[in-house]
């Protein structure tokens, strides 16, 4: 009797333990995984939500406030390709991989924000 | 053999769950970029005094569209004497006592040389030395007069340009507000060029701040201003030479003298003059003007790091 309980009570640790590891794995692996979202503002408005994880490669054509801003995606980049604004400084950005690296053409008030897991707080 | 049973799935529980707190965020889409705020302790109505006030300074420094009640941008178009909002007059007078704080290659009335540079890159040209000269010539014969009751006067054409200083200066104010409400732990990211670091929501209160243009380095701050400047941002590559937005004013040239200048200093406005400044300095000027002047610099060259200051711990991942 008492060696089934122990042999059954073993099996029990031995389940939970495994859960607990598998779930700790999952967690992590989760947490790591970047899937980065770009997410598109016109003024204070989100106008499009782009999955860059799936690594498309697509045009976006954007209402800004002084005309239309192209955007275009590929290889789990982001960048604004034409732009009617004076300075060009958007379309000189070229792509973006990352987050903390927000793509802002101003003149049009179309800004690129890319959301999702980022190895510092902030980047400077 | 119970207890353990017991125990074992709340432990499972427990390395599972995630423990962090979400903070108070917003976006506030101002100054031509994005700044994220976010507030571990505090109020929702404190988001909201931070967004009425980045956009107050936004609309009244911008360049290129008016200001209500009076901007930069009336400001710009007239050599009258005229009255504008205390604010703004404090903003001004700042942005031109900077210059005798060290930062001499500071001079918010470079907006018209600054913008003939920016619209000359955009078509990957360079500005002609003629056109410099004659832009120097209208700064030199320039000036600006402060007078009693918030009274001011742009003497000549030169055009004031506060884009180097009005983001710093906000969050100077932000970080004056929070202070006064007993906020601790917040993070004011606006965007690159300025950001403003309470306390982290953990025991050691410190922030991880990489360093973008400088593989692998980060650095860990906590309670201050992070002021940055760069050719990386917003330069202009022509045949082979990097041109930035940022002008020496002496000169006229868009190329600096370093790569990035990153500088944590206890005020925002003066952390983001000095950046801009501290562009076109030496090495050894840059440590004398520490010294001087109670900042902590970081200065890049080719994407790697040639000085620090001794406080500053830069580390590799």
């Amino acid at each position: 009797m008492d060696k089934k309980v122990l042999r059954n009570d073993l099996i029990l640790i031995g389940s939970l333990l495994v859960l607990a590891v598998i779930s700790l794995v999952l967690v992590l692996t989760l947490k790591t995984k970047k899937n980065l979202v770009a997410k598109v503002y016109v003024q204070n408005e989100v106008v499009e939500v782009i999955d860059l994880s799936k690594k498309e490669e697509k045009d976006y054509y954007v209402q800004g406030l002084k005309g239309q801003v192209h955007i275009h995606t590929k290889n789990g980049g982001i960048a604004i390709v034409e732009s009617n604004c004076p300075h060009q400084d958007c379309v000189n950005m070229g792509y973006v991989y990352e987050t903390n690296r927000p793509i802002i053409c101003a003149y049009n008030a179309v800004y690129i924000v890319i959301e999702g897991k980022a190895n510092f707080d902030v980047e400077i | 053999m119970k207890k353990i049973a017991f125990i074992l799935p709340l432990l499972a529980i427990a390395l599972t769950s995630c423990s962090e707190v979400k903070p108070l965020e917003k976006m506030v889409f101002c100054f031509d970029s994005i700044i994220d705020v976010k507030l571990y302790d505090g109020k929702k109505e404190y988001l909201d005094w931070i967004n009425n006030i980045c956009y107050e300074y936004d609309v009244a420094t911008n360049y290129y569209a008016k200001g209500t009640p009076l901007g930069i941008y009336q400001i710009n178009r007239t050599n009258d004497e005229i009255e504008i909002e205390p604010d703004i007059y404090d903003l001004l007078k700042y942005a031109f006592d900077v210059k005798d704080q060290g930062a001499t290659y500071f001079d918010p009335m470079c907006g018209s040389l600054s913008e003939k540079w920016k619209e000359s890159l955009a078509k990957k040209e360079i500005l002609s030395e003629t056109v410099i000269n004659e832009e120097l010539e209208k700064r030199n014969n320039s000036s600006f007069e402060f007078f009693e009751d918030y009274n001011i006067q742009r003497i000549g054409e030169a055009t004031i340009d506060l884009g180097g200083i009005a983001k710093g200066y906000v969050l100077q104010k932000v970080y004056e507000y929070l202070r006064g409400h007993g906020v601790n732990k917040y993070i004011i990211n606006g965007g690159f060029s300025s950001i403003l670091l309470g306390e982290k929501n953990t025991k050691s209160g410190l922030f991880t701040v990489g360093l973008k243009e400088v593989k692998n380095a980060y650095i860990q701050a906590k309670n201050c201003f992070i002021s940055t400047s760069s050719i990386y941002q917003q330069g202009v590559e022509i045949n082979g030479v990097t041109y930035s937005h940022i002008i020496n004013p002496v000169t006229g040239s868009a190329i600096n003298e370093n790569d990035g200048v990153i500088v944590i200093s206890d005020n925002g406005a003066y952390g983001d003059a000095m950046s801009t400044s501290l562009m076109n300095n030496t090495l050894d000027e840059i440590k004398s003007i520490e010294q001087e002047h109670n900042i902590k610099t970081i200065v890049i060259k080719k994407n790697k790091i040639v000085y620090s200051h001794k406080d500053i711990e830069v580390k590799y991942h």
